[in-house]
């Protein structure tokens, strides 16, 4: 006797829907799973017996064989469980004509018989590849989100067996929690002082450039950092699912009742290991942190503290967007569009920074600097230095809103949304995504800028990449001031001060290698 | 009697000079000791027979054999091979070539090795800048400019070869010995390395190591020592091929101070190897002078400290001129460029003058980093932005790693 029950696994983010094939026979007593099942895949094996017989059916002594279709496809996860249950089930003829056809069954079993949840439900149920889906209770809001998939959920086998019968209606969806406000960001009004670093701040959401802050302990880097999701426009449908696809997979709550269309902000400590930042991990391969952070801010704090080696990985990822990962499991592509955001101090004695104060030697200096990879420094469009706030900053009391120097986020948040706007109308999602070729269309310089980066450049002040990179962020200081193109002077002027400190590239970070030539190379800073 | 081995034959006196340097555990005291005695020949057959021993206390120590070993599996000719291909000079008290400042005064030098022409050093006037490997930017500047402007003036730049101030004093000198040659040179040509004629005025700069001559310490200055050896010269203590070990810096020191007629400190800390330098030039009765800096600069703490104990003040070049005596100088003080700099097509007058000026004001004498000048100007970012620019421009404003500061005039 043979049933085909529908379900899914997951690989990375996606779900594959996998039929599940069992047939049952005469023969010597046994249970066999085939088609590449994980250990936790074979161990359903237990728990389906546990949970049939707790549910009042009865374990066939028979030959029972399972086949995961497709064969060749690894199969990770408990989320096969319900769907061999009921094949055995139905091939066993303890359920009689159920119609399985058309719908879909993801769920683990506890050995009472009672459905659990899986992690990664969401690209399940979209992959599921049926007209519905039969998910655990506690699943059914996540499995909504999908849209076109009919979502169904039981408690237990035996209430979901009586409602295939149609002995029992299908329990209702347990009512989500009220759909939750976005978690209010909190507000860059409460920044006191920072100009700069609001500034830098503003632009990076704008334009989507990457943004380092430099500057002592207690500066506000983080405070400034933890603004910038309130910032940042709202994702779009599409992206939000992308988000929670992601955060499912990766086993994090996906905010129930509707997508969370407030982009994600990830701030890993800097202890993390290579794998949990980029993705990947035992048998099932899991989404890293800048996936998690998949259309919205990975947020590195005390950057040079991370190890080398771990930062290096983030370069391909900031070039194409994703993340593959190869192991000798599998190889998974993860989505990984994000924004970077860091903060580090300038020096291991954590002086602010300024000509004189610093109290290490050139070489422990240049050692702190050097943790960091020239070319993971160019990834940077925005560098700024946040110093010590004013005295008389901190202590002005705070008027009501509109008052005083500090915008609230509203404000800030509104200039970018005009500014993303105008960059969509240009054809990119934000000015850090525009093609090379075509920034000559839409970031033309005027002769004013372009005097300004001639000399920049003939001075050596300014990189080939650098020049890409400030006419970027240039076209961004345009769009918030609601310029057309071509870019001026002033813009030019910003885009560059907000490159700072000094220079270009890693080098006006480092000691000048030969202290010596003209008095310029004396000092490249 | 111990018969003297055949290697004490047939070589020049400066490679048993050489050799006699390369003992293990011998300083300029031992040196400055034996061969006043003997040559080196006589001193070197003298080891080998246990005659002279280790120092003690920086003495040779007579009648003492197991040196004698050591000494008779040294390679002579090896060495004294490797100075003359790498064409590095030994001189020793008493020999031709020997600068005699350095024979003078308390703690003589031993045997000397050099790299580069050293003709003519006891002609020239002679100054020291020292100063700290961690200095700020304008202090490496202020010592670029004095290096400049001194060797421009005819007076030899003496330093350190280290990171920070030493480095830039003596860059700014070898920049007089291009100008110089890059006048000479007919075409616009490259300067040929050998084909070059000191410029009538240009002092030259010589360095002194802590390591061997042929040794390159920092290695950061690798560039720095091939263009000292090249067009000025550098002089060790330390036999060529041995690395510096820490009791050869303040030793190196005393060279520096020895040489000079004047050390001009540009920066130092409350410690730090520029205190041995002043100490040593001190003894000597050099005369001492320090760049004054602000009283909240870390690096401006130790050349303060010497103003206030007396130390001559020293704003640039002419200062030490003064002090040298010398009053016959080409040169006048540097020509500063005025506040309106006629070559800045963009200078603007009106409300952009404003401003600038506002923006100027808000930029004190101490570094300010941008977010401090957007603060106290109250002006927005990109109006700061573009006096800045300006500013620079007309030379009013200077940035360091960010750091905007007003430039004296």
């Amino acid at each position: 006797m043979l049933a085909t029950v529908s379900s899914a696994t997951l690989v990375g983010v996606d779900g594959h829907a996998v039929s599940v094939e069992v047939h049952v026979s005469n023969g010597l007593p046994g249970f066999r799973v085939v088609g590449l099942p994980d250990t936790s895949c074979r161990e359903a094996r237990d728990r389906v017996r546990a949970a049939l017989i707790s549910s009042g059916f009865n374990w066939p002594q028979k030959r029972i064989t399972v086949n995961l279709a497709p064969s060749g496809l690894r199969k990770a996860g408990s989320g096969l469980d319900l769907a061999v249950a009921l094949g055995v089930l139905a091939a066993d003829g303890q359920i009689g004509t159920v119609p399985l056809a058309g719908l879909a069954f993801i769920a683990e079993l506890g050995l009472d018989g009672s459905l659990r949840r899986v992690p990664g439900i969401l690209p399940l149920v979209a992959a599921s590849g049926e007209e519905g889906v039969v998910v655990p209770p506690s699943c059914g809001r996540e499995a909504c989100l999908v849209g076109r998939v009919l979502t169904k959920t039981a408690p237990t086998l035996m209430a979901l067996v009586q409602a295939l019968r149609g002995q029992a209606p299908w329990p209702e969806l347990p009512p989500g929690p009220e759909p939750v406000e976005a978690p209010t960001a909190p507000d860059l009004a409460e920044v006191r002082g920072q100009p700069l670093g609001r500034r830098a701040l503003e632009v990076a959401a704008a334009g989507g450039h990457h943004l380092l802050m430099v500057g002592p302990a207690g500066a506000g880097k983080t405070m400034l950092a933890a603004r910038l999701p309130g910032l940042l426009p709202a994702l779009s449908a599409d992206q939000a699912l992308e988000v929670a696809m992601v955060h499912s997979a990766a086993g994090l709550d996906v905010a129930a009742g509707a997508l969370c269309l407030c982009p994600p902000f990830r701030s890993p400590h800097h202890s993390a290991s290579a794998v949990s930042l980029i993705g990947g991990g035992g048998a099932r391969l899991r989404p890293g942190e800048i996936s998690c952070a998949h259309n919205g801010v990975l947020f590195l704090d005390e950057l040079a503290e991370f190890p080398a080696g771990v930062l290096d990985n983030l370069r391909q990822p900031l070039e194409e967007g994703r993340v593959v990962v190869c192991r000798a499991s599998g190889t998974v592509a993860f989505p990984a569009r994000f924004m970077l955001v860091a903060a580090m101090n300038a020096c291991r004695c954590d002086a602010d920074g300024s000509p004189g104060s610093c109290r290490c030697s050139s070489a422990a200096r240049s050692r702190y600097i050097a943790r960091l990879s020239g070319p993971l420094l160019d990834r940077f469009d925005l560098r700024v230095r946040v110093p010590r706030p004013l005295v008389e900053d901190l202590l002005r009391p705070a008027g009501p809103a509109g008052e005083g120097p500090s915008e609230p986020s509203a404000t800030v948040a509104a200039r970018v949304c005009e500014a993303r706007g105008r960059a969509r109308q240009r054809g990119a999602p934000a000015n850090a995504q525009v093609p090379a070729w075509r920034l000559d269309d839409v970031a033309p310089v005027s002769a004013g800028g372009r005097r300004l980066l001639e000399r920049r450049l003939r001075e050596g002040r300014l990189s080939a990449r650098g020049l890409d990179r400030v006419r970027r962020v240039a076209l961004t200081v345009a769009d918030l001031a609601g310029d057309e193109p071509p870019l001026g002077e002033e813009h030019i002027l910003v885009a560059l001060a907000l490159r700072a400190p000094g220079g270009e590239g890693p080098g006006a970070w480092q000691e000048p290698v030969a202290s010596y030539g003209t008095a310029a190379e004396a000092r490249p800073w | 009697m111990v018969s003297v081995p055949s290697a004490v034959d047939g070589l020049a006196p400066a490679a048993y000079a050489a050799a006699l340097a390369g003992l293990p555990g011998v300083g300029p005291g031992w040196l400055v000791a034996v061969l006043a005695e003997r040559s080196p020949r006589d001193a070197w057959a003298a080891v080998l027979a246990g005659e002279i021993g280790p120092p003690v206390r920086g003495r040779p120590r007579p009648g003492a054999h197991e040196w004698a070993g050591a000494a008779g599996r040294l390679d002579v000719a090896a060495q004294w091979d490797r100075c003359r291909r790498a064409g590095i000079g030994v001189c020793w008290p008493g020999s031709p070539g020997y600068p005699e400042v350095l024979g003078q005064g308390p703690a003589p030098a031993g045997v000397l090795f050099s790299a580069g022409a050293l003709d003519g050093l006891g002609d020239r006037r002679r100054v020291a800048i020292v100063g700290t490997r961690r200095c700020t930017p304008d202090g490496s500047d202020i010592a670029y400019r004095l290096g400049h402007d001194l060797s421009d003036a005819g007076v030899c730049v003496i330093s350190g070869l280290a990171l920070g101030i030493d480095g830039a004093a003596h860059a700014g000198a070898l920049a007089t010995r291009r100008e110089a040659g890059d006048h000479g040179s007919v075409g616009g040509g490259e300067v040929d390395g050998h084909g070059e004629v000191d410029g009538p005025g240009v002092g030259g700069t010589v360095g002194v190591a802590a390591s061997g001559v042929d040794v390159v310490y920092p290695r950061q200055h690798a560039g720095l020592w091939r263009e000292m050896v090249r067009v000025g010269a550098i002089l060790s203590e330390t036999p060529p091929g041995h690395p510096a070990q820490a009791w050869r810096f303040p030793s190196r020191n005393r060279l520096i101070a020895g040489l000079a007629e004047m050390v001009v400190v540009v920066e130092c800390h409350s410690k730090g190897g520029s205190w041995h330098t002043v100490e040593a030039a001190i003894k000597r009765g050099v005369d001492v002078g320090a760049v004054p800096g602000s009283v909240r600069s870390a690096a401006s703490v130790g050349t303060n400290r010497l103003l206030h104990e007396g130390a001559t003040p020293v704003r640039d070049a002419q200062d030490v001129l003064d002090a040298l005596g010398v009053f016959d100088v080409r040169r006048a003080r540097p020509q500063v460029p005025g506040p309106a700099a006629p070559t800045c097509p963009t200078s603007a007058s009106g409300p952009m003058r404003t401003m600038e000026d506002a923006v100027l004001a808000a930029v004190g004498w101490r570094p300010l980093c941008l977010d401090e000048v957007v603060e106290r100007s109250g002006l927005p970012l990109a109006a700061v932005v573009i006096a800045l620019e300006r500013l620079e421009e007309r030379g009013a404003l200077g940035a360091e790693e960010g750091w905007w500061v007003r430039k004296a005039h």
